[in-house]
């Protein structure tokens, strides 16, 4: 039922379809209607109000990615247990254990950056 | 028996990848490492061996589990022929990376977490697990690429793996979420139930098939999705290489068999007419021909063999079309073919290891030329596993493709099996111009000569491929058997 199927999706084509027209006239309408005066300070890119200072391209410490990667991790663990934790009751034993298993092994790989020196800041 | 025992390959591999991972982060050494990995895989192997001869009758509560992780004989085979490249790949890696200067013990754990994520795709029965299978399989892959830090083609190898095979797992999950849509079921039997009762007039399905096919065909690395190959395999370390050739390769024709015979085993989607069976071909024709032509033209051994993958690929899914009318024959020879291919490309890559050192790895067929009359313990074993990459009688490749032209002109494919013919007879070319190299020329005068390592891992790694060369291509029926068996899981 090809048609019936199309009806049931209307509503997202037309949200798109009004979402589009909407974003391509304030495009359109600002670059048309609006007056431009530009000056040496209005093209200066916007920082908070304090002026900007140094490149564009800041070249970071890969620690910053190991930090955030090891943050996703530990991250993503609380991601599990927080509906472990709400469905404990019902879950019994068996949620339990199996909690228990899957923590070991992010415990396992926790070990493994401290030993590894991944956590040490300074090195 | 217990359930525990049915699934003891799984468990003897992700205990033994923790175990080694951490046993490396206190010794701080990688010593040992390789034959540690070795003596992981070959447990997992002798396991589901032992799994396969007690029988799965009479294992209490395996329907339990069949929902997710489907454990019969099909998955069976896969863990131990995923065993077996993970096995010579880790020995591979023994010798390979203390020579290389690439010594670190993340490799072995890499790998092994890498043929875990295999081993569940071949056994996976919902497409849920069939994703955390793929991803498991493919971020270790992606790693191993890239192992070789400081090289700047191992990072653009690794990169155009990582972005693209990402693309297609996209694309791959894209489709289950249409076929979710349109069946309302993520099993892959229920899937296929649902087809068969009807579902598959849908347009939605149609669109969901070319999407799977799009990601199968990435992943099994058929042209016109093969780009990423010849840069991944020549960039990563060469044990990484040989992984990725035969294992990653092997968990994506499992994964591929048990999508379409089993979600897409419905008559019409397995008609000529209407069904995925005439896209495979032309995908199939299209991997051999173009494989098959820009390997004779690489200046690099290791690029022709990446190539080379590509056109076995080819092969390979001339015998998943002629599944469509039997399914045992066909899926069969598409096991064996797999077995003979992993223990030849294993074989062609270590020895090509074995010609080169430190600094001096031998990639160029320059590099090679000469070394039969100088070193023929290193050339004879490669010669071996060209002759039987090229296909050439008595060995194991010869008895693969057999199987495979026989299964495809039983189905009635005889186009399909003149083409695969044809493109066998141009494969032979660039494998034998090595052996022409190696042993009818002299290196240029002044050029550096290839002097083979010594590795005590990469000797034995040879012996065993040499010695299943040689076994599956003189006594081919057992192990046919025991594929015939494999290949008849439930539709």
């Amino acid at each position: 039922m090809p048609n019936a199927q199309i009806a049931i999706y209307a509503p997202v084509f037309i949200m798109l379809a009004v979402a589009t027209l909407v974003a391509v006239l304030f495009f359109v309408g600002a670059s048309t209607l609006g007056k431009k005066n530009p000056t040496p300070e209005k093209m200066l890119p916007f920082e908070c109000g304090s002026e900007s200072s140094g490149g564009r391209h800041v070249k970071l410490s890969v620690k910053f990615y190991l930090t955030a990667i090891l943050f996703v991790v530990f991250d993503i663990e609380a991601v599990f247990i927080y509906p472990w934790a709400i469905q404990f009751r019902s879950l019994g034993w068996f949620g339990l254990i199996e909690m228990f298993g899957f923590l070991a092994v992010v415990i396992v790989a926790l070990v493994y950056v401290w030993k590894k020196g991944a956590l040490e800041w300074e090195s | 028996m217990s359930l525990t025992f049915a699934i003891s390959p799984f468990l003897i591999i992700a205990f033994g990848a923790m175990a080694l991972m951490l046993s490396e982060a206190f010794a701080k050494r990688s010593n040992g490492l390789a034959l540690g990995t070795t003596i992981v895989f070959a447990a997992a192997g002798a396991f589901a061996m032992a799994v396969w001869l007690y029988g799965l009758e009479d294992i209490e509560g395996l329907d339990t589990l069949t929902p997710w992780l489907v454990v019969d004989r099909f998955s069976l085979f896969f863990d131990v022929l995923l065993c077996l490249g993970g096995a010579l790949a880790a020995l591979l890696a023994g010798g390979y990376l203390p020579e290389h200067n690439l010594d670190r013990g993340e490799f072995y754990s890499l790998l092994l977490f890498s043929t875990f994520g295999a081993m569940m795709l071949a056994a996976a029965g919902d497409v849920l697990t069939l994703f955390i299978g793929l991803e498991t399989m493919s971020i270790g892959a992606y790693a191993l690429t890239a192992f070789r830090r400081a090289s700047a083609k191992s990072a653009e190898g690794a990169l155009k793996y990582f972005l693209l095979g990402s693309f297609a797992a996209a694309l791959l999950l894209f489709g289950f979420a249409l076929i979710y849509g349109a069946t309302g079921h993520t099993d892959l039997v229920g899937i296929g139930a649902a087809l068969k009762a009807g579902a598959s007039k849908q347009p939605m399905v149609v669109i969901a098939l070319v999407l799977i096919l799009a990601g199968l065909a990435f992943k099994v690395s058929a042209v016109p999705f093969h780009m990423w190959t010849p840069d991944a395999y020549e960039g990563a370390p060469t044990p990484a290489t040989t992984y990725m050739a035969v294992a990653v390769k092997s968990g994506a024709f499992a994964m591929m068999l048990r999508v379409l015979l089993t979600a897409f085993g419905d008559p019409s989607s397995m008609s000529w007419s209407a069904g995925w069976p005439p896209v495979l071909a032309w995908v199939a024709v299209l991997t051999m021909t173009v494989a098959n032509l820009i390997a004779g033209r690489q200046e690099s051994v290791k690029r022709m063999l990446a190539y080379s993958s590509i056109a076995h690929a080819g092969y390979i899914l001339v015998a998943v079309v002629a599944t469509m009318r039997s399914q045992t024959l066909a899926g069969a020879s598409v096991l064996f073919y797999l077995l003979t291919y992993t223990v030849s490309t294993a074989g062609a890559f270590g020895a090509l290891i074995l010609c080169g050192r430190r600094g001096a790895e031998a990639v160029s067929y320059e590099d090679l030329s000469g070394i039969g009359r100088r070193h023929p313990a290193a050339a004879l074993p490669f010669a071996l596993f060209l002759v039987s990459l090229a296909g050439i009688p008595p060995t194991a490749g010869f008895f693969g493709k057999w199987f495979i032209f026989r299964a495809a002109m039983e189905s009635g494919l005889t186009w399909l099996t003149i083409i695969a013919f044809i493109n066998s007879v141009i494969g032979a070319y660039y494998y034998l111009r090595v052996l022409v190299y190696m042993y009818m020329r002299e290196p240029a005068a002044g050029a550096p000569i290839a002097v083979p390592m010594r590795s005590g891992y990469v000797t034995a790694a040879l012996l065993v491929s040499a010695l299943l060369v040689l076994a599956l291509g003189l006594s081919p029926t057992r192990s046919l058997d025991v594929a015939v068996q494999a290949a008849s899981f439930g539709g």
